[in-house]
């Protein structure tokens, strides 16, 4: 497929503004009359609410509006489990829950009402511990369990919000009969998506109808979750996103918007969120998830895995939010992209008194990618296997049956490793005693979904796409001009792209799963594909030609083979003013998922069969210092199976900064609790993000594998993929030169020093 | 208690009504409605709020407003020459450098001051002008390639 030059020299559509500074974001938006919003948040992670008393809070001056969950349609929410209210109830579950909102004339005036309400709550034992929670001795995070209800009918019992297992063959039976059996423990603490813009939210209502502007990834989401909560019709809610300051998932799922409407309907005027930077540490319902990981595997002494079993337990927090369905997708990832014929693992998601867990760039796949290569790297081991051979000879490829029962379509991973450890000397460098390569696979489904979009030419040729996506930084809107370039013959700059507003664009899931060029990409084609017929029949008609001989390009429209009889498509928009409009609407159609043979999948939501499945190797060169246990990464080579590549610039960009998440995930990013429950590093000097100054070259290599069943043009995702593989290829590097994997993630100085000093590398 | 003065700002004289305890990013985006100046963290710790005093890096979030006065302050929005964009601006949109964009105003505004100082940094002295901005999205590679790029087009021109 060839695509249209320009886009290789790619220039954002949204970037003069965001080069210039005159883009804006939630927070720089500022309405007539508008009020500031504040919350007043629960600071301990588990108690019972014994008084909540906010009519002092609605004498202070300047205050217009006090909410708490008598103010608001009393019911549970949540499309996982609707175990959530807009306000606590009765009843605090983690550190961040609101209990009550203010607006009032100045931030100043909404603190002083913040601090006027009485709140007495008296602190339950926080339920922190995951394995424990798990037990039937556990007290419960939500008493009431029993009485949810599950949209996606999650497997429940007490602290279990959701249960998944996969199974194919006979494990146990399997596991008897192998030559080396290993078995390895690992525990990943709970992270954060970490945008750098804090989330904002302001509401305006006008007679019934309400305009909400929020930071939001997924805007018909959060429309949804407002016009939920409030009992409101879609059709009375607009959500318009001005420029997201990123997201990563942690701006997925509805989060405050609903708040903000309340608050601006009961105080009759616009009011604004802004979020601290310590408040989007501590509020939101998305944070990456800990979970802790058993792993068992059978090899043969040839190199073959004969049986795998697992065990695996995902810190939910105290409220589902999206997290329904991490079970199954971290069960995917310990099992892996191996060709295993019996596999057995149990997946838990499990209530504590933490934050929320949610969608974060990958959910539970670099968590699970990190402790299943590790543990693969202790099988090559065994065996005494190189441990790139021995991936090499376990891994999937085209036509190979994989740990479900899915056989997968053409594929690119054996590709993908060589690539990689090629490219990265492996084997073939002569590193230092302190330095080493490690190696890690990795993959990811594409998810596809419905999604909408319009495409219209104006009377004097210029275009407009106007879609229901979600554009968080990515470029994936913006390389939605390419698709409509590549079928109406037009330049890309000849578009505009009207985006992030529910009244004006159709239906689409956000910028969620990497989802966006898969599914919009289809939409804005066949929109266009529409136009198209209109501009080749106007065509045909003025040249007495066949429509069918109409070919459109360099922005004209002209009979096949014969340049004089051809007309600028500009000249074909105006006269379209005198007959039918140049209009098209497009939607994806969903695509039929794979068959499985062989498997079962018990809380089954969907992710055992992946469509377009992406597939990636990381080879990443690390030094470690044994004395002090600091970890550097030297260089990073990553190879991406993400079928077409529709826009270089973009995709690079999404496997660079992927990288970085990964890197900051493996060495320095983690969140660290108290006793009790709460953050202790909820600030950035603390929580410790890549800053420039570490950042090594990281090298980049796309094995474009075309795929029937992916997005346009056989693409598929690739967002978050490169996040999936990174902090297993550094623990690998690591392991080699400590001599024994670190066990915890993040692998901080401390913990790389403890290993290293355990295994007798240092005297200590 | 609200103070009258004086800021300086892209060349501009504005008036200024503040209370004394006002930080600049807050005046700069409130009361003057330049937003192009972002907020992240109120804490000096991202960067996103970079603008120059006097062609120095600072973290405006952290920095009283009253104490700009007398001094250049300068923001995203005075880096165009007239309807010309910076070198430092078409290069980060050509290499690929913006992604959301929110750190984007704060790490022109460092990458300035820094070819301002060494108009030919090598990759390290890139890093470390950089260091106080964070960003999440693009792994910073493509920024510093712009910063090169944009430190050769200034060379070239007299
Ligand atoms: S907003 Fe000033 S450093 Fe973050
Ligand atoms: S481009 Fe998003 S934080 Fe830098």
């Amino acid at each position: 497929m060839r695509h249209s030059e320009p886009m290789r020299r790619f220039v954002r559509a949204d970037g003069p503004e965001k080069v210039t500074g005159s883009g804006r974001y939630t927070a720089d938006l500022t309405l007539t009359g508008q009020l500031i919003a504040k919350f007043r948040y629960a600071e301990v992670s588990h108690g019972r609410i014994t008084k909540l008393d906010v009519s002092a809070a609605r004498e202070v001056a300047g205050v217009l509006a006090v909410l708490t969950q008598d103010d608001v349609p009393d019911l549970r929410y949540g499309d996982a489990v609707a175990d959530r209210t807009l306000f606590a109830r009765d009843v605090v579950r983690f550190e961040g829950e609101v209990i009550a909102a203010v607006a009032a004339t100045s931030a100043q005036a909404a603190q002083a009402g913040i601090d006027a309400i009485i709140v007495e709550i008296d602190e339950l034992p926080a339920i922190t511990d995951v394995e424990e929670a798990l037990t039937e001795q556990s007290p419960l995070v939500h008493e009431g369990w029993a009485d949810y209800e599950s949209g996606w009918g999650c497997e429940r019992n007490r602290n279990v919000a959701s249960f998944s297992s996969i199974s194919k063959g006979d494990a146990a039976a399997a596991m008897n009969t192998a030559d080396h059996v290993v078995s390895s423990r690992f525990v990943a603490d709970g992270s954060h998506a970490l945008p750098i813009e804090p989330r904002s939210v302001v509401a305006q209502w006008e007679g019934n109808k309400v305009t909400i502007w929020t930071s939001t990834q997924v805007p018909f989401k959060a429309r949804d979750g407002v016009c939920e909560t409030l009992g409101l019709p879609s059709n009375r809610v607009r959500v318009i996103v001005p420029h997201l300051g990123g997201g990563f998932g942690g701006k997925c799922g509805f989060h405050f918007e609903a708040h903000i409407a309340a608050l601006s309907r009961a105080a009759r005027r616009p009011v604004k969120l802004v979020f601290s930077r310590e408040e989007e540490f501590l509020a939101p319902d998305r944070r990456r998830e800990g979970i802790v990981f058993e792993v068992t595997s059978g090899v043969m002494d040839n190199g073959d895995i004969v049986a795998r079993t697992g065990k695996v337990v995902v810190d939910n927090g105290a409220y589902t939010a999206d997290a329904g369905f991490f079970p199954q997708m971290a069960s995917m990832h310990l099992a892996g992209p191996y060709k295993v014929a019996n596999v057995h693992i149990d997946a838990h998601l499990v209530y504590t008194n933490h934050q929320p867990s949610g969608s974060v760039r990958a959910p539970t796949a670099p968590q699970a990618c990190w402790a299943l290569e590790s543990h693969t790297d202790e099988l090559a081991a065994a065996i005494g296997m190189d441990p790139v051979d021995f991936r090499l000879r376990n891994c999937v490829d085209t036509g190979d049956e994989g740990v479900v029962g899915q056989t997968y379509d053409e594929i690119g991973l054996i590709e993908c490793i060589e690539a990689a450890t090629g490219a990265a000397g492996y084997g073939r460098t002569e590193l230092a005693a302190d330095e080493a390569i490690g190696v890690a696979v990795g993959w990811w489904p594409s998810f596809p979904g419905a999604s909408g979009a319009y495409v219209k030419l104006e009377a004097d040729g210029s275009g407009e796409i106007i879609t229901g996506a979600q554009e968080c930084g990515t470029g994936s809107v913006m390389t939605l001009r390419q698709l409509a370039a590549d079928e109406l013959g037009m330049d890309p700059e000849d578009f505009q792209i009207v985006y992030q507003d529910t009244a004006a664009g159709p239906y689409d899931a956000g910028a969620t799963g990497s989802q966006t060029l898969l599914n919009n990409g289809r939409a804005v084609q066949n929109a266009s594909r529409q136009i198209a017929g209109q501009l080749r029949q106007m065509a045909a008609d003025r040249f007495e030609a066949s429509p069918d001989d109409i070919v459109l390009g360099d922005g004209v429209a002209m009979v096949v083979g014969t340049p004089d009889r051809s007309v600028p498509i500009a000249e074909l928009a105006r006269s379209s003013m005198n007959t039918e409009l140049l209009l098209g609407h497009g939607s994806s159609a969903p695509v039929d998922t794979p068959v499985l043979r062989n498997s079962t999948c018990v809380g089954d939501m969907g992710l055992s069969a992946w469509i377009g499945p992406q597939f990636s190797c990381h080879a990443v060169r690390v030094k470690v210092d044994r004395d002090t246990g600091v970890a550097r990464v030297v260089s990073v080579h990553a190879a991406h199976d993400s079928g077409t590549i529709i826009n270089p610039i973009a995709a690079r960009g999404q496997i660079e900064g992927g990288v970085v998440m990964g890197i900051g995930q493996a060495l320095s990013e983690g969140t660290q609790y108290d006793e009790r429950g709460a953050q202790r590093n909820a600030a950035l000097l603390e929580y410790k993000l890549q800053t420039a100054a570490d950042i090594p070259p990281i090298h980049t290599k796309f094995v474009e594998v075309f795929t029937n069943d992916a997005g346009p043009n056989g693409a598929k995702g690739v967002a978050e993929a490169p996040n999936v593989a990174t902090a297993a290829a550094i623990a690998n590097a690591i392991s080699k030169v400590v001599g024994a994997p670190v066990r915890q993630l993040p692998m901080t100085a401390e913990r790389v020093w403890e290993h290293s000093v355990g295994n007798g590398e240092v005297a200590s | 208690m609200s103070e009258i003065y004086e800021l300086r700002v892209n060349g501009v004289d504005y008036p200024v009504t503040a209370d004394a305890n006002r930080n600049l990013s807050g005046v700069l985006r409130d009361e003057l409605g330049l937003t192009g100046t972002k907020e992240g963290c109120d804490d000096c710790e991202c960067g996103a709020c970079m603008v120059l005093l006097d062609g120095q890096p600072i973290n405006s979030c952290s920095y009283l407003a009253a104490q700009a006065q007398g001094r250049e302050i300068s923001t995203v929005e005075g880096l165009m020459d007239r309807d010309e964009m910076h070198p430092l601006q078409t290069n980060i949109l050509e290499c690929g450098g913006v992604q959301c964009g929110f750190c984007t105003p704060g790490m022109l505004m460092s990458a300035h001051a820094l070819l301002e100082r060494t108009p030919e940094p090598s990759l390290e002295e890139i890093k470390v002008g950089l260091s106080g901005n964070l960003c999440r999205c693009t792994g910073y590679g493509t920024i510093f390639e712009a910063v090169a790029a944009a430190s050769k087009v200034e060379k070239v021109e007299p």
